[in-house]
Order: structure tokens, then sequence, then C-alpha cells
């Protein structure tokens, strides 16, 4: 019991309390939120070190034992994405100041900043499935804040699309809660998980755990359910869509993970066998949606739905390698997507358009900017020695233990059109004459360039450095194999 | 051996600012000592009573990813020649480049691509050997693309890219499955379980992933198309990535795996076949061509179909001359690309047509280019060394284990390819240095090249003649370290001239010389047949039409389904829920029902939940907003009605406030609201709409009464309702749930609407001032 467990939820939530009060002192909230991500960081890091050392913390809010309050469970899994979560929170605070914003820092975009925030990282933590509900409402609502925040038509347009179709999944998660509810008689997942394997998911079950994975695949945008993505994702500032790339498709990959690694484990040769087949799709739409465009914030937006796709794979296989797999991919794609939609960002802003056919020669302009580019495409597309690269060697390693033969052969395809789709923004935005945009004035991208090379130094690290990271993803994996760790330690029996 | 690996990688690191820095002193004579004294270090391994080395540095151990280097006969055989001919490529773009050029750029790209091709060619383990090997995909991107405000350098850079990397990532396939089969991820722990991969069912996969690496990587047949479009890059890059070594990392490759599947009959056809008809169609094509690098990239396209065919054949006698060829091959083609480059350097063009008669006016590079092309297709002369290549070449297809259709085609195709490889070098060669001089049609008045560009190539065609004269000289500390390697039981070899006049490969050779002279002097006569074959059959339009087609069929694809319309993408949503999910069901046999739990049901409540139901389905029909609405309240307090009856009145009460507060709401907006539009949908769709809502509902009404049958446990609820005034103090169960129980979702549902309200607040806000601006 230790009250660490709360504290990456209540530190953005006060966060944005505060901030609301600064709102018309543009500088004061910059400053604030540098500081609050920068604690953050620094917390959930704290928490890392205690979860890798000491266990998983777990908290019974109010006192209430489990399994009838609500109880937070930092196990291993939500410790390393609440930090990672965070580590791409400090690159968008120091990165928002310069992504002109305008007049919307001023209209609580730091408040809704921290309320994201707050509730991704409580649906990471939380171990009860009605809150975790409750938390995707706070971080849904502070999206749909977000994405219409400046209020233009297109983006007005766009995010009632993205409204309706996740207020219906919402309604449809809270009906399915209400199943598990009524044929398990509880919300609490370690519970759910032990009742489930009491009554070796007969019966209605493992259809009532499919709703539950429609409501996730809704949310982390797989085939065929990401429509609401795309064009979403492209409408608002880059440092929104950085989040939102990076973060939100994450919190339902992740509950797909949950709750198909803890409760619904005992149909895995139909359950998860379907996840391959979706995993599959995913891979093959998404990245052909990527290479139908020539608007750089969609090829990256587009360039989501693979990835989700990969971490998918790793779940339909279920062996302790694919998992490993699947979660060094999570991380990876976490970090190398806010990275990407920042960058495309930053050329967007420099180019003054993001369609490709009209940009050409940047790099005499802006050398890193491309080396930049050039080097996210290969981490994107799994190339070693990056992050991508070890995800990937993994996943296929434990596709094949699975004997999944053909998903090897489309994750490898998939990956080089992954390559092609942005390494077209390299050759056709960054090569050719230097004058091939007409006389371009060089534009500051101060404060811009930085949280970039963070982020992607981060990524270069984890594929080099994989013999630091490789072990914790590996031991999350082996624990994921074994619910029972899970329930033991929330139920405490 | 690390160090040979990771020095140009840390020079590269330095290059930019010693560029920048010594301005004045040309970049590539800071660049050249790095190949040098690799290549120095390395010659003194070279002797009879050499043994393979190994050194291993921790990388990631736990993933079995580590850098493994192991130096056996081959490897030396490579890394010699990447740090031979890299001396003599950088000695040589010293004088190519202008100082003018981005030349750090360029000796960075170079420096990159040297540590990644030691990497491949050191590398035991597989997954280091595929890092370095994608490492050369992208150096060699980069230097085809250098110079890039060319259309054609992006366009050959794009294509070499996407089929090297598209080979490379097949490869990794392969080794992935090699890595799961055999538990190691170190190639020689590999072939010491040969069996074990030979009796695997992926067998044929595990082979055709791994030379589709291979066969991308050395412009094998048919994915050579990369290799005349990457010609775009600086001639230097091509002498020396697109000659003679990069596109070689291929055929290393296959000798590397040699011994694990030489025994393997579908290896043998394969990598033979794949050789032998990109040896015929490479250096027929050649004929054809007019830009002297392009008759030479087709020249190595066929030359490396050549060596591929021999790795193919696997005998120990093809083995031996295969890995002899690498290093002759090196050594004349090399000297030809510089040639090549001198010509363009120093009169402006590079089209054979404009070309002629040079000999006079560029005397020792004429001299040069006389060996190199004459040692390339083999003309009988004891100081060519492309001559006893040939002969063993020859021989070995005389000689295969194999008893194939194939087995017996070979020699004749052998002869073949060799005589259109006899007539594009004399095309190649008279064609430029003899006949008429053209001198107007130059961009350049042209003379002799400075000494230090000619040094490079003079030195390779002293190893041209001086390996033609003593021709066994090198055998035995040398090739037949590399020959072992890949085939254990390689034999010692003597070359020699002369066999006698009954030798049949002396024999093929004359037929080479006769036919090919024959070929050459009619060469405009027959030259129709390229109209013919390929005439419009051509693997370039498929590249094309490939990459064309994937870009207008994906957006095709899209744009069909991603068409804005929320109805169409709701559509698609529930049919893939309702498919998906009642499959489940009927899978699992999901349906239960049982009553034993339910209230009575009485007059009441069925007359609530009819009018509930006649109220939903008349929205539908309602052509008015208002009235629309008002009914839509109707389901609502009927809702809130049934709490009633079952005695929730504090719910109840919250659903009247909640539904009455939504229609306030709606009325004080609906001066704003558009009129309800008739959908112009047709009957069809209409029909489909309702067929598709109808089973969502029906199929989430099964699994709710399947979920409410199905009681297996107590319900945690029981525990609220016991501690509720113990532990919480409360006797309204709901209040000490909302405040205390789980008053953790009270917190954060306030605070979505907090955020809620702010956001109106801001969406509104935001507006106004940006009327009033």
């Amino acid at each position: 019991m230790s009250n660490l467990a709360v504290l990456p939820i209540i530190l953005p939530l006060v966060a944005a309390i505060i901030l609301i009060f600064f709102n018309s002192k543009v500088h004061v909230s910059r400053a604030l939120t540098k500081v609050f991500s920068l604690v953050g960081l620094g917390l959930t890091g704290y928490i890392m070190w205690e979860v890798i050392n000491n266990g998983t913390i777990i908290m019974e809010t109010g006192d209430w034992i489990a399994p009838y309050g609500i109880v937070l469970v930092v196990d291993s899994l939500a410790a390393v994405l609440v930090l990672t979560t965070n580590i791409i929170a400090v690159a968008c605070a120091f990165y928002a100041p310069s992504a002109g914003l305008g007049e919307k820092e001023k209209y609580y975009f730091y408040p809704f900043f921290f309320f994201l925030i707050s509730g991704v990282t409580g649906a990471f933590i939380t171990g009860d499935l009605f809150n975790l509900f409750v938390f995707f409402e706070v971080l849904l609502m502070a999206s749909y804040a977000l994405i219409v925040l400046g209020g233009d038509k297109v983006q007005l347009r766009e995010s009632l699309k993205y409204l309706l179709i996740n207020l219906f999944s919402s309604m449809l998660f809270v009906t399915a809660i209400a199943f598990v509810y009524g044929a398990l008689g509880t919300v609490n997942m370690a519970q759910i998980a032990q009742r489930v394997q009491e009554a070796d998911q007969q019966g209605i079950l493992t259809t009532v755990g499919i709703l539950l994975f429609f409501v996730f695949a809704t949310k982390a945008a797989l085939f065929p359910l990401y429509y609401w993505l795309p064009k979403s994702y492209v409408v608002p500032n880059p440092v929104i869509s950085a989040l939102f790339g990076a973060l939100l498709t994450k919190v339902g990959i992740y509950s797909i993970f949950r709750v198909f690694t803890l409760i619904f484990v005992h149909r895995v040769e139909l359950t998860h066998e379907i996840f391959i087949w979706f995993a599959g799709l995913s891979m093959i739409f998404g990245i052909i949606g990527a290479l139908s465009t020539s608007n750089i914030k969609l090829i990256v937006a587009y360039n989501i739905i693979p990835a989700i796709g990969f971490i998918l794979l790793g779940i339909g296989v279920m062996n302790e390698t694919a998992i490993s797999g699947s979660v060094y991919y999570l991380i990876h794609d976490m970090v190398i997507k806010s990275a990407l939609f920042l960058l495309v960002g930053v050329i967007t802003y420099v180019a003054g358009t993001s369609d490709l056919k009209k940009m050409g020669g940047l790099i005499h302009t802006y050398p890193l900017l491309g080396w930049l580019l050039f080097i996210s495409a290969f981490v994107l597309a799994g190339i070693p020695p990056f992050s991508g690269f070890i995800g990937k060697l993994l996943l296929l390693q434990g596709a094949f233990e699975g004997e999944h033969i053909m998903i090897i052969l489309i994750g490898l395809l998939t990956s080089l059109l992954i390559l092609y789709s942005v390494a077209k923004i390299f050759i056709n935005a960054f090569w050719g004459d230097k004058d091939a945009m007409g006389q371009i004035k060089k534009k500051s991208t101060k404060g811009m360039v930085a949280p970039i090379v963070f982020l992607l130094s981060l990524s270069v690290i984890m594929g080099v450095g994989a013999e630091y990271f490789y072990p914790v993803a590996d031991s999350i994996a082996a624990y994921l194999m074994d619910p029972q760790i899970y329930i033991d330690s929330v139920l405490k029996e | 051996m690390i160090f040979a690996v990771l020095i140009p990688l840390l020079v590269a690191c330095f290059i930019p600012t010693i560029s920048k820095a010594k301005s004045k002193i040309h970049t590539g004579i800071f660049t050249f000592f790095v190949p040098f004294f690799i290549f120095l270090y390395f010659i003194r391994f070279v002797g009879e009573d050499f043994t393979p080395i190994r050194q291993t540095y921790n990388w990631i151990p736990s993933l079995g990813i580590n850098l493994d280097f192991y130096l056996d006969g081959l490897s030396l055989l490579f890394v010699l020649l990447i740090s031979g001919i890299g001396s003599l490529v950088v000695l040589y773009s010293i004088f190519y480049l202008d100082k003018q050029e981005r030349l750090g750029h360029f000796y960075v790209y170079l420096l990159l691509f040297m540590t990644a091709m030691f990497g491949v060619v050191l590398s035991d383990n597989v997954f280091v050997l595929y890092t370095f090997w994608e490492l050369t995909s992208i150096s060699s991107f980069l230097l085809i693309g250098y110079w890039h405000f060319k259309e054609r350098s992006r366009y050959g850079a794009l294509k070499s890219m996407l089929i090297t990397i598209f080979g490379g990532l097949s490869m990794f396939g392969g080794f992935i499955l090699l890595s799961v089969i055999t538990n190691t991820t170190s190639i020689q722990a590999m072939i010491s379980q040969a069996d074990v991969i030979l009796s695997s069912d992926y067998l044929p996969l595990i082979l055709a992933l791994i030379l589709l690496g291979a066969f991308t990587k050395s412009a094998q047949f048919p994915f050579h198309i990369w290799l005349p479009d990457a010609m775009e890059a600086p001639t230097p890059v091509s002498a020396y990535l697109h000659s003679a070594t990069m596109v070689k990392a291929g055929i290393f490759l296959i000798a590397r795996f040699s011994p694990i599947f030489s025994g393997y009959e579908g290896f043998f056809i394969t990598v033979s076949l794949v050789g032998i008809v990109t040896l015929c169609w490479g250096s027929y094509m050649a004929v054809r061509q007019t830009d002297l690098k392009a008759i030479l990239a087709f020249s190595t396209i066929s030359q490396l179909g050549m060596i591929m065919a021999m790795l193919g054949f696997g005998t120990t006698a093809a083995v031996f001359a295969a890995v002899f060829h690498i290093l002759n091959h090196a050594t004349f083609k090399g000297s030809l690309f510089m040639v090549a480059g001198i010509i363009d350097h120093e009169t402006g063009t590079r089209d054979i047509r404009k070309l002629g008669g040079l000999f006079t006016l560029l005397p020792i590079s004429a001299t040069l280019a006389l060996f190199g092309t004459f040692s390339m297709a083999g003309v009988p002369l004891p100081f060519l060394n492309g001559f006893y290549s040939k002969e063993l070449f020859f021989d070995a297809t005389l000689d295969l284990e194999s008893a194939s259709l194939l087995a017996e085609l070979i020699p004749y195709l052998a002869v073949l390819g060799s005589i259109f490889t006899f007539v594009y070098s004399m095309y190649f060669f008279f064609g430029v240095f003899t006949g008429p001089k053209q001198l107007n049609q130059l961009p350049k008045k042209p003379h002799e090249a400075p000494f230090g560009m000619l040094v490079s190539p003079i030195i390779l065609v002293l190893g041209v003649i001086l390996i033609g004269l003593f021709p066994s000289m090198i055998n035995a500390p040398f090739i037949q370290h590399a020959a072992e390697a890949v085939n254990s039981n390689a034999e010692y070899h003597k070359i020699s001239f002369w066999h006698g006049w009954a030798y049949p490969p002396l024999i093929m050779s004359l037929i080479v010389v006769v036919l090919g002279l024959a070929l050459f002097l009619t060469r405009k006569k027959w030259s129709g047949i390229y109209k013919v074959l390929p005439g419009k059959l051509s693997f370039n339009r498929v590249y094309n039409s490939l990459i064309s087609k994937l870009d207008t069929y994906s957006a095709g694809i899209t744009n069909s389904y991603m068409t804005g319309s929320l109805k169409l993408y709701m559509s698609l949503i529930l049919v893939t829920m309702i498919v998906v999910t009642t499959s489940i069901m009927l899978f699992t046999n999901g349906f239960t029902f049982s009553a034993s739990n339910l209230a009575d049901i009485t007059v009441i409540e069925v007359s609530v939940v009819i009018i509930m139901a006649v109220a939903a389905i008349a929205t539908i029909f309602t052509k008015h907003n208002m009235a629309a609405l008002l009914i839509l309240g109707v389901v609502g307090y009927g809702v809130a009605l049934l709490f009633v009856i079952y005695r929730a009145p504090d719910i109840a009460l919250t659903q009247f406030v909640v539904e009455t507060i939504t229609v306030a709401l709606f009325i004080l907006c609906f001066y704003h609201l558009p009129k309800l539009r008739k959908t112009d949908d047709s009957g069809g769709s209409k029909l489909m709409n309702a067929v598709i809502a109808i089973s969502f509902g029906a199929m989430m009404t099964l699994i709710g009464i399947s979920a409410h049958s199905t009681n297996l446990f107590d319900v945690i609820s029981d525990y609220f309702l016991e501690t509720s005034y113990k532990l919480g103090g409360g006797d309204n169960v709901v209040n000490v749930i909302l405040v205390d129980m789980r008053g953790l979702d009270t917190l954060f549902e306030i605070a979505v609407l907090g955020i809620a309200a702010l956001a109106i607040f801001s969406l509104i806000k935001l507006k106004k001032n940006k009327e009033a601006e």
C-alpha cells in the first residue's frame, strides 16, 4: 500500500487546475507547464525504479479493500507506460511555446494538456474496469477540447466525427461493463480475471470479451475501426497531434493488452487468432492509407495504424517472445510517433504547406530537419540499430515460434512500405534544387528542434542500448504471461 | 577487428568538421588513410598457414545480438577488396571530385559504407550482419542521390533503396526463421547444425527468403534493374560500391551460407539458374547500351551472374573459380570504371556514339582499357587474369554433380553469355578509342588525365597482368583459404595457361572468340533484335508501373472508404462488430437464458416499455425537429419511470432532471438548429441501414440476456450494503458509493464536466475574438 500510485494521476490534475487560473499569463503558464512536466517525469522515473526493485505498487483508494473499492495498480507494464507518457509530455511541454498556438495558449491549452495526461496515466494505472471507463472519459473529453480549440470549420467538421464515433464506443464500453458485472458480479479487474478463470471462460464470457475488444479497438484505431483517426489527427496543431498520436491510440491498445493477457486468456485459440487477422489487416490497410496521400501530416497519421497492428500481433501470438516484442514496440512507437508528428509539424511550418508536391530542396536551408527525418524513417520502419528493430525482431521471432508464417511476411512487406512512405517525404521535400520552392525566407525553428532531437535520441538509445531496456520488456512479458501474479498481488490471496 | 569496422564510422563523425576547417585541402586526402591502413593491417594475414580468427564483443547478449567478428579466408578476401579498392577509389576521387562539391557529405557516406561493408563480411552474427547490410543500402542510397538536384539521381536512389531493402527485409525474415530453428544467431553455429536446417519443413521458405536478399543486392535477374540507374552516382562510387564491393555482398551471402544449403537440390537449381540467366541477359543487354557506365553496369550484372552461377554449382572446382573471379572481376572492372570516369571527366560525355578515336589523345587510358576489356572478354592471352577465371568457369560447367536438364544446358548458356561478354568488351574498347574522331561533338577538348587520376587504374591493371602472369602465385596463401570457407573440400588448384588443344574449356573459349568477333563486326546488322527482345518487355516497366500503381491503387482503395461520410463509417464499424461478435457467440455457445433471478413483470412495466419502444421508433419517422425532440423525451422519461417502479427514487429523480434539462436546452437552441433534412438515401440503402441497426440491437439484447442469465458468483454490491453504514457512515448506499467507495470515479467525472465547460467556453470565446478582429 503506497500513495505513490495515485501521484502520477493527481499531479497533472492539480497542475491543470492551477493552470486554469493563469490562463491569461502565457509566460507563467509556459513556465509552470515545463516545471510540472519535469516534476512528473522525475516522479514517474522514481516510480519505475521503485517498481523494478520492489515490485508492483498497489493502492486501495479510500482504504476500501480490494475487490470492493477502486484499486490502483502500478505494475511494471503500467509503470513503463506512465514513464513514457511523461517523457512525451515533457517534449510536448517544451515544444508547445514555439508551436504557434497563438491565442489558444490563453484559452486553456495547458490545462487541457494536463487533463489529458491525467486521464492517460489514470487509464494505465487503474485496476478497475469501471474506473478505466472514467479515465477514458477524462482523456476523451480533454481530447475533444484540444481538437476543437480554435474552432476552425475543418476542425469542427472532423472533430464531430471523432466525437460521435468515440461517443458510440464509450456507450458500448459502459454496456459491456454492465454485461461483465451482470455475469460476474464485479468490476475489479483482478477479480474479473479470477472469476473468468473459475468459470473457465464459459458461456457468454468470450463474447463479452470480444465486445470489450471492439471498444478498445475503436480507440486504438485498428482496422476496420479507425476511420475517425487520420483526418482528425491532422487538423489540430502539431503538438496536439503528437500527443494524440503518441498517447490516445496507445491507451486503447494498452487496454487490449491488459484485458487479453489478464482476463480473457482461456480461449486463446479463438480470440487471439482473430487478433492476428486484425493485426494483419491493420498493417495492410494502414500502410495503403499512408501511401495514398501527399499530405505529410496524413502520411504520419496513417502510419499509426500499421504500428498498432504490430503491437496487436504480439498479443495475438501470445507467447513470451512476442509479448515482449509488443511491449518494446509499444514504447518505441509512442516515442517515435510523437517525434514524427512534431517533426512534420516543423516541416509544414517552414515549408508553408503540408503538400509534398509543393515542396523540394529543403535540405539546403534546413539540413538538421532533413537528417532528423531521415533517421526517423529508419526508426519507424524498424531498421537496425534503432528501437523499432528490437521490437520487430522479437515480434517476428515470436510469430514464427507460434508458426504464423503469413503474418511474418505481411509484417516484413509492411516495414518496407513504411520506409517508402517516409522516405518519400525525405526525397521530395528535402532533396532537389536549392530554390525548388522559389526563394524561401529561412524561418526560425528555435525551441522546436530540441524536443524532437530528445525524442529521437531516445529511439536511438533504445535500439543501440537495447541491452539495458530489453530485460525490462522481457520481465514484463514473463509477468504478463502469468496472470496469477497480478490477481494475487491485488486480491492478496 | 572491431577497429576495422568502427574506425571509418568514427572518422566519418569528424569529416564534416575537418572538411570545413581545412577547406583548402581536399577532404579525400584525410579519408584515404582510413582504408589504406586497414588494408595494411589485414594484408599480413595472407599466408599459407592462416587460420580463422574470432573476436566477440557483447552488444545485446540477452537477444543473442553480439559483435562476433569472424575472419576466415572468405572474409579476408572481401576485407582486402573493400580496403584495397577503397583506398584506390578514394585516391582516384581526390582528382575526380572538385573541391567545390560538398566533399564533406561525400566522404561521410563513403566511410559509412566502408564500416557497413566491413561489418557485413566480418559478422558471424546474423542480426549484426543484417544491420550492416541495411547500412550498405542506406549509404548506397545517399551516394546515388549525391547529386540530388538531378531527377534521375533521386529516381535511381529510391529504386536501389526499395529493391535492396526489400531484399534485406526478406533476408532478415530468413534469419529469424533460421535463428528460431537452430536456436543460435551465429552463422558458424548454424553451419554446424546444417542437418537440422535441411530437415526443417521451412527449408524452401528460408532458402527463398535468404536468396531474395542475395539476388536483390547482387543485382540478379530480374532484380538487376536498380543497378543501371545507380550509375547516377559519381563514378568513384560506381567503381567501388556498384561494381567491386557492395553488389558482391549478395555473392558473399550465398558463399557464406553455401556450407548449409549446397547439398540441397533446390539451392543448386535456383542459384545456378538465376546466375546463368543473369549472365546471359546482362551481357546481351550491355551490347545495346550507349552510355559507357551503362555498358559497365550491365557488364557487372552479367559478371555477378557468372559468379553466382558458379556458387550455385557448388563443386570444388566451381567454388574455387568463383572466389578467384571475385578478385579478378574487381581488378578489371574497377579499372574500367575509372577509365570511364576519366573519359567522362576529360571529354564531358559518356555517350559512346559521340566518342571515338581517342587512342592517340588518351594513350595511357586507352592502354589501361585495352587490358581491362580484353581480360573481361576472356581473350586467351597469358597475361590476362580474366581468361583464367573464364576457363575455370567453363571447366566447372562441364563437371556438374547434378544430372538435371539444367545441368545439361548450362555449358551452352555459359558460352552464349560469354559471347556477348566478348562483344560488349570489344564494343567498349573499339567504340571509344578507335574509329573516326568526332571532336566537335564533345563538350570538352580531350587530353590525357592528370597522373593522379591514372594511378589507381594503373595499379588495378598491374593486378590484372600480375595475376595473369602468375595465376598460381596467390592460390595457396589466399584464394585457397577463401574457397575452403565456402566448400571445405576445396582442393589446391594449380592454374596453368596451357592444357593442350583438346582441352574442352579452351575450345569453348575459342568458340567465344570466333563467334564473338563475328557478332561484333556485324553488330549493326542484327541490332534490330533488341526491338523484339526485350522490346517492350522490360522489368523497368514492371518496377515503374508497380510504383505508380502503388500510389494510384492505394489512393483508390483508401478514398473508396475514407469518404468522410460518418454514416458509412458507422455502418462498416457496426457490420464488423456484428459479424465477429455473433460468430464468436455461436462458436462458444454463448447464448444462455434463465428466468430464475428475474423480478415479476407487471402490466405497468410492460406498458411503460411499449410506450418507450413506440416513441423510439417514432423518432425515426418524424420529419420535424421539435417533434422528434419531444418524442425522444418520452424515452428518457420512460427510463425514469422504470427507476421509480424499481424503487430507486434518487436515480429516477436524477434522470428526470437530466432529461428535462436536455429537452430545455434543445428548445433554447432550437432557433439556431438547421431544419431536419430529408435523407436522399435510396430505398436499398435505407433497408441496409435498418438491417444493420436491427441486427446490432438484437445482438446486444441477446448478449445482455445471456450476461444476466449467467449467475455464477456473488455480486460485490452485497458488501456495499453491509458496510455502507459500518465503514462509510452513511445510510444511503448510493451516496456512500459515490462519495466514498468509488470517490475517485466521482472526482474524475467532475473533472470531465469541468473540461467540457472550459472547452465550450474557450470555443465560444476564441471564435468571438476571431470574429471581432
